[in-house]
């Protein structure tokens, strides 16, 4: 008999795999005392739309702006996961069908959620067996071409969504700044995977970076994916290993940054997705968001340390991982 | 245009068959083989800049930190062994290893990280062929003979620790002088000298994060016998 488990994004992911997991934040459930990822099992991965609209917003544009966003990570050269509109329905988001929907909910409760991903998970596999996506219509929405003013960009927030509706978790790969009215404001991000979304009005999340590009990639390989390296490492202060320290690896050919954490309690990391050359390597302190967006509460992440770089230039091999390597830093 | 580059091609070829002629109606050179071994060293190698930048909410890009690279100069080994076309033509293989350093200043972290260079030690090895074309400006002293150089090969550099290799091709061109130490000898040598030159080296492909050609200066210096 199979069992089923409902997982909500924010409260209930564990990110604590034994091992490090190859870039990325994957979601991950206990079975049988090991960590499982989580993902979709088979594709395409079919997928409702809501019948009912908002404001700004109708349900054809909808339907059309979440399609553009689907379309962007299956385009993904290094992927396999694809996804198939399924039909149109008057469902809502967040029951537990079998039946994956994305709609609007009204969520004023919710006064800094945007949208939220859910899942419905086989806890004897890992398997994804529904995953829906509820877009807040407590805010204003716009699904306009070059973006409009004081609303939110529904495709921008979709790609984001959908990459958690595909198995990915946040990235840190952004810079934040604390406002006096609270909650904090993006100064930049290279990943769509960041947890927090630019002002309303913005449209510079409809593209994948390196770092979401890895993340798909990794999740679910396909194709050159595999003629791709990886970086892998500890992290240590004053001898002893750090946990959930952000770890980027920039490719100076190319200009990319892809991003991963220490993941066990040994400080290990590993960085996949990236493309064979010498790379540089920068660890920072989780504190550009808050650290529950990344990891349960029950794992304490370390933030007492001064960004810092490592002092060689590490070579990734084709195909190959670099071998690990040694990172020290100091406390604040 | 046609016409011109036909024309060099001709006085090239002209050039050469009088070389010919004149290796085949002149007295045998004293000297058919020369094997050299000495030190080769290559400058350093701009290799660019690059900023790591993150994505506005405008669009635009914000820099999170800056990265200058270069291969930095290095000596190594060479080998070579020549052969005698002519009394002023000698064509070459050539080998040489250097360990130079890839270099990567990392700087103006926007949270304050020290600036640091990422080093790495590159192992690269050399191959090619070099045409060698002793001036016929006779001579600036009786044992010193000014030569012109230029030759291509093929380049494999060697990342540390070993598990990545970038290839490449390079050419070179320069001048040097040789000068014999001694004539005759034993085993049967007849002669051996020193060599020292001063080349333009260009490389494509290789260690870069470009697509662009990189040049430097090198030089070398070697011990050479005369069979």
């Amino acid at each position: 008999m199979r069992r089923a488990i409902t997982i909500a994004v924010a409260v209930s992911l564990t990110f604590g795999h034994s091992a490090p997991a190859l870039a990325y934040l994957k979601f991950g459930v206990p079975i049988r005392g090991q960590q499982v990822t989580v993902k979709w099992a088979q594709t395409p991965v079919r997928y409702f739309v809501s019948d009912s609209g908002v404001p700004g917003v109708s349900a054809v544009d909808f339907q059309n702006a979440v399609g553009r966003a689907f379309a962007t990570w299956q385009a993904v050269p290094t992927a396999s996961i694809t996804y198939q509109l399924a039909g149109v329905t008057s469902a809502q988001p967040g029951s537990d069908d079998g039946s994956s929907v994305l709609g609007f909910r009204s969520r004023p409760d919710l006064d800094r959620v945007l949208a939220s991903t859910s899942f419905l998970v086989d806890s004897s596999t890992g398997a994804l067996i529904e995953s829906d996506i509820f877009f807040n219509s407590a805010f204003p929405w716009s699904t306009a071409a070059a973006g409009e003013t004081g609303r939110y960009d529904l495709e921008s927030i979709a790609l984001h969504e959908i990459g958690h509706f595909s198995g990915l978790g946040h990235s840190a790969l952004g810079e934040t700044e604390l406002v006096s009215t609270g909650g904090r404001r993006v100064l930049s991000a290279e990943a769509v995977m960041f947890p927090i979304a630019f002002a309303a009005g913005s449209i510079a999340a409809r593209t994948l970076k390196a770092d979401d590009i890895a993340g798909i990639s990794d999740l679910y390989p396909d194709g050159d994916f595999t003629t791709d390296g990886s970086l892998s490492g500890r992290v240590t202060r004053d001898g002893q290993p750090l946990f959930g320290a952000h770890v980027v690896a920039f490719d100076p050919a190319t200009g990319t940054m892809v991003g991963s954490f220490t993941l066990n309690a040994q400080g290990q990391f590993s960085i996949g997705g990236l493309s064979p050359g010498p790379h540089v390597v920068r660890v920072e302190p989780l504190d550009d968001a808050d650290v529950d967006s990344f990891f349960d509460t029950s794992q304490t992440v370390d933030l007492d340390f001064r960004v810092a770089f490592f002092n060689r230039a590490v070579a990734v091999p084709k195909g190959g991982d670099s071998g690990e390597i040694a990172l020290q830093v100091v406390r604040k | 245009m046609i016409r011109a580059a036909l024309s060099t091609l001709g006085i090239l070829c002209a050039l050469v068959g009088c070389s010919s002629t004149a290796f085949a109606q002149s007295e045998p050179p004293a000297s058919r083989l020369e094997l050299g071994v000495g030190v080769r060293w290559i400058g350093t190698e701009q290799l660019g800049a690059k900023p790591a930048t993150e994505t506005t909410g405008s669009g635009g890009t914000s820099q999170l930190f800056s990265t200058t690279s270069e291969l930095a100069g290095a000596a190594g080994i060479e080998g070579r062994v020549g052969v005698r076309l002519s009394r002023s033509l000698m064509v070459e293989a050539e080998g040489a290893y250097v360990k130079p350093e890839l270099r990567i200043a990392v700087s103006a972290d926007a949270e304050g990280a020290a600036p640091v260079t990422a080093t790495e030690t590159i192992q690269q090895f050399t191959i090619g062929g070099d045409l060698v074309w002793y001036l016929p400006v006779h001579r600036w002293s009786p044992r010193l003979a000014p030569f012109a150089i230029g030759g291509a090969g093929y380049m494999r550099q060697l990342h540390d620790p070993g598990t990545l290799v970038d290839t490449g091709g390079f050419y070179h061109v320069g001048g040097g002088v040789s000068t014999l130490l001694t004539s005759g000898g034993r085993w049967h040598t007849k002669g051996a000298g020193l060599r020292a030159d001063v080349q333009a080296f260009i490389r494509s492909n290789g260690v870069a994060f470009d697509d662009g050609a990189k040049t430097s200066l090198a030089a070398g210096a070697s011990f050479f016998v005369r069979f």
